[in-house]
């Protein structure tokens, strides 16, 4: 076996060389793409199966819709988290909470029940608020508004309360919002109408008066002293006492006189009176209000910045800038694929409300859990949204993790109501086609990575053999200058398994090829997760739609190469040399030299 | 080894009764059939006959290419049939050169390294394989031709390489087949002179099986075979 002698066998036979190495290269290329997607989407998955040992968080403590009365009916109705505006956090309340609601609700919001229904609108109130309270009509407007969806807000004493609970290590509040992005001009939503002020006048021919009426006018006429002697209607001196023919003083009454009014019988005295209708504005909101706003959403948090090490985000996931500062009241992070999007960076600022916000680092936090945009510091957070020592989230840390079922059931107890989710939890509650695109290759791509590496090893054996069957006169002339079977089955081994290492060599190329495509052109995968509801989808209930619940998160789909699929696919190209130059040497050991000459003789 | 004082000496080659058949299809053919022949060494025998009579298949026992199915081939007065193939092939690499009808060089290696292949299973190092072959490649008159191809060589310089690369590790037989079977005449007669000269030169003992009548005319022992048998 010379090195030269398989050397020129591979280059002086190219054709053949470079057909059989390709095999196994497509081959080599499909497995390591193959691993590379496996890969990339265990990859994805890790980050949203395990996003809470990530963070140091073991539990999350949130306060979310009830989906169904049924459940609603089995929560405890006193206490809880204290409801929405009370005072204190509830303890002690009667019916206080959140989570008091019994059957009920109906409306749009059908599948709640009324106690929900009322929290949810209650805490998203801002988005339904009268635009005409951002300036007059035809104005132009830039305004955020924050809601919290359906992850309802409870007063942050929740958080001391955990934090006493045994085996919770840490305890940290969060508040997760929706913001809402609106500009526009401020539409013509109210019809203001006025009416009233109008001086209403009647005439109408009073009943004649009854002698019973004409004596008490009279009467009343002459003690008021408007009528001191005559008969004030004159001429009456034929039916009167002592009348002398319309004599005494002469006494003009005017109409309008107070006095003579009051001596009128009632029907007489209404007809007279000016009825003045009250002023008053009749507002009233058109449905639907036309406008030209423009709305975008985007998630914001509120972090205790104290707190570096556990919570929604940490200190650890800050990609570039630093943490928030002593005095965060203007300081934001901000997710790194959000700033990516968005083009921000360290330093930009952002106005919200027309306050500055300056960008003081890029975050990259775990899928699930709570993906936010923007990241406030929590009080300031509570003060835009005007969520007053409000939050949404606690995330907790247990000391040992066999702890977690224990302190989630203390957590439900002292908390009547409260949602708690444990990672696992969250990881049960991924779906979406990630999680189906994983399952198919784990499972089919697995399967498909042998066939497509069996076919290889075949096209590569069966073109040895076809070479080996094209060599016969070669290799009984090798025997008969005194080649030994051994000398020339390790010479076709050596040829193929060079053909092996250029085939595994152009396989990991074309390997990283694909990697590189898929990474460029690969289509994104959808993860769902029903754990945290912060979306855009959760204020969908107050637009009469249905409650989703859910973050989808699109992961996009990559193949990474790791040293393993390289190995593999390495490994995959020299066993399929190996196999060919095994099967070759087979079939050239069989031949016997006389033969291999007789047959061309 | 009381032979060894008798009066002649004994011969490189010794065949017995050698018969060789092939079955295929249930038909038993008789390719060779008892065949008694000495051949000494330094000796130039051609073997002739028409197409069929046995030549190459008398050839390939003679070479240890492949075994008699009746009688026995002494070699140097060790009986072939007795050898290990790991002997045979031993045998094949340091004591036998093939020369073949078809030249048989390897497409892929240059005119040096047809010949120098042949030293691989002697364990030379690849200087001296090299050095040796472009030597023997002079001595056959191709000191020119090293770096061709076989494609690129015409047949008569084709069948040279070939001889030379019979020489490679300086047998003591060579068996050619039909050597100039697919040779014009002149280019022929060139082959024959390079045979000849091997044989004054080196002393090396020359088999051949042939039609040519100008290699029988140089032979010293000419055998005549049909259907097998010596006639």
């Amino acid at each position: 076996m010379t090195l030269s002698y398989v050397w020129n066998e591979l280059h002086r036979r190219a054709g053949r060389t470079i057909v059989t190495a390709l095999g196994l290269a497509a081959g080599v290329g499909l497995v390591m793409a193959i691993i590379g997607v496996s890969d990339g989407l265990s990859q994805a998955q890790n980050r949203i199966l395990s996003p809470l040992g990530t963070v140091g968080t073991d539990l999350i403590v949130t306060r979310t819709v009830a989906p169904t009365t049924s459940t609603a009916t089995t929560v405890p109705s006193q206490g809880g988290f204290g409801g929405q505006g009370g005072a204190a956090a509830g303890q002690g309340g009667t019916g206080g909470g959140f989570f008091a609601g019994g059957p009920g609700g109906g409306s749009g919001l059908a599948q709640l029940n009324g106690a929900d229904t009322s929290a949810l609108l209650n805490a998203n109130s801002s988005v339904l608020t009268d635009l005409s309270k951002l300036g007059p009509a035809g104005t132009n407007f830039v305004h955020d508004f924050f809601v919290p969806g359906t992850l309802i807000t409870f007063p942050d004493q929740a958080v001391s309360v955990v934090s006493t609970i045994p085996g919770v290590s840490s305890a940290v509040g969060a508040l997760s919002l929706q913001a809402l992005h609106e500009s526009g001009t401020v539409p013509t939503i109210v019809a203001s109408i006025k009416t009233g002020g109008q001086t209403i006048s009647a005439s109408t021919t009073p009943p004649p008066l009854t002698s019973a009426q004409q004596a008490a006018i009279f009467s009343c006429l002459q003690k008021s002293g408007l009528l001191s002697g005559g008969g004030a209607f004159g001429g009456g001196g034929s039916t009167g006492p002592g009348a002398g023919g319309g004599g005494g003083a002469r006494v003009a009454i005017r109409p309008t006189d107070p006095a003579f009014i009051k001596c009128l019988p009632a029907a007489q005295q209404a007809f007279i009176t000016k009825v003045v209708v009250p002023a008053e504005t009749i507002r009233q909101v058109l449905n639907p209000p036309s406008t030209n706003t423009t709305t975008s959403s985007y998630t914001v948090a509120g972090v205790d910045p104290t707190h570096p090490n556990s919570g929604v985000i940490t200190k650890a996931q800050l990609v570039s800038g630093h943490w928030f500062d002593t005095t965060p009241a203007h300081e934001v992070l901000v997710n790194n694929a959000y700033a990516n999007t968005k083009k921000l960076s360290v330093g930009t600022t952002l106005t919200i409300n027309g306050v500055s916000y300056t960008i003081v680092g890029l975050v990259a936090p775990t899928l699930t859990g709570n993906v936010s945009d923007i990241y406030f510091d929590l009080a300031t957070l509570q003060s835009l949204s005007t969520n007053s020592a409000r939050v949404n989230e606690v995330l907790v840390a247990v000391h040992n993790s066999s702890q977690v079922n224990a302190v989630a059931a203390t957590i439900h107890k002292e908390l009547p109501g409260a949602q708690v989710l444990t990672s696992r939890d969250l990881a049960d509650q991924v779906t979406g086609s990630l999680s189906n695109a994983h399952r198919l290759a784990t499972d089919l791509g697995g399967a498909l990575a042998i066939v497509v590496l069996l076919a290889a090893f075949v096209i590569a054996g069966l073109l040895t053999l076809s070479n080996v069957a094209k060599r016969v006169r070669e290799i009984g002339s090798l025997r008969a200058m005194g080649w030994s079977r051994g000398l020339v089955v390790r010479q076709l081994m050596t040829e193929t398994l060079a053909i092996g290492v250029l085939g595994g060599v152009l396989g990991i190329g074309l390997g990283a090829l694909i990697s590189v495509v898929i990474g460029a052109v690969g289509p994104g995968l959808s993860v769902t997760s029903s754990g945290l509801a912060v979306g855009a989808s959760t204020v969908s209930p107050l637009l009469n739609q249905s409650v989703t619940g859910t973050i989808t998160t699109v992961v996009h789909l990559t193949a990474p190469i790791s040293a393993k699929a390289v190995g593999l696919g390495f490994a995959g190209a020299l066993v399929g040399g190996l196999l060919a130059g095994v099967l070759g040497g087979w079939r050239a050991a069989r031949l016997s030299p006389a033969s291999a000459l007789r047959d061309l003789g | 080894m009381s032979d060894a004082k008798s009066s002649a000496p004994q011969p490189l080659y010794s065949l017995a009764g050698v018969g060789r058949s092939y079955s295929k299809g249930g038909i038993t053919v008789e390719a060779v059939r008892s065949i008694d022949l000495d051949i000494a060494a330094g000796e130039m025998v051609s073997l002739e006959g028409p197409s069929g009579s046995g030549k190459s298949t008398l050839l390939q026992l003679i070479g240890a290419l492949d075994a008699p199915t009746r009688g026995s081939i002494r070699f140097n007065g060790r009986e072939l049939a007795h050898e290990s193939q790991k002997e045979l092939t031993r045998l094949r690499s340091e004591e036998i050169g093939f020369v073949f009808q078809h030249f048989n060089l390897i497409p892929t290696l240059t005119a040096q390294e047809n010949v120098a292949i042949a030293m691989v299973p002697s364990g030379a190092s690849r200087s001296a394989r090299s050095e040796r072959a472009e030597g023997l490649l002079q001595q056959v008159g191709l000191g020119h031709r090293l770096h061709h191809l076989p494609t690129r060589l015409s047949g008569g310089e084709q069948q040279r390489v070939a001889i030379a690369r019979a020489l490679a590790n300086s047998p003591r037989v060579v068996i050619a087949d039909e050597p100039t079977g697919n040779l014009d005449s002149e280019t022929a007669a060139e082959v024959i002179s390079v045979l000849a000269g091997l044989r004054d030169t080196a002393g090396v003992t020359l088999i051949l099986a042939t039609h040519d009548d100008e290699i029988g005319r140089i032979a010293e022992h000419r055998v005549r075979l049909r259907d097998g048998s010596i006639v």
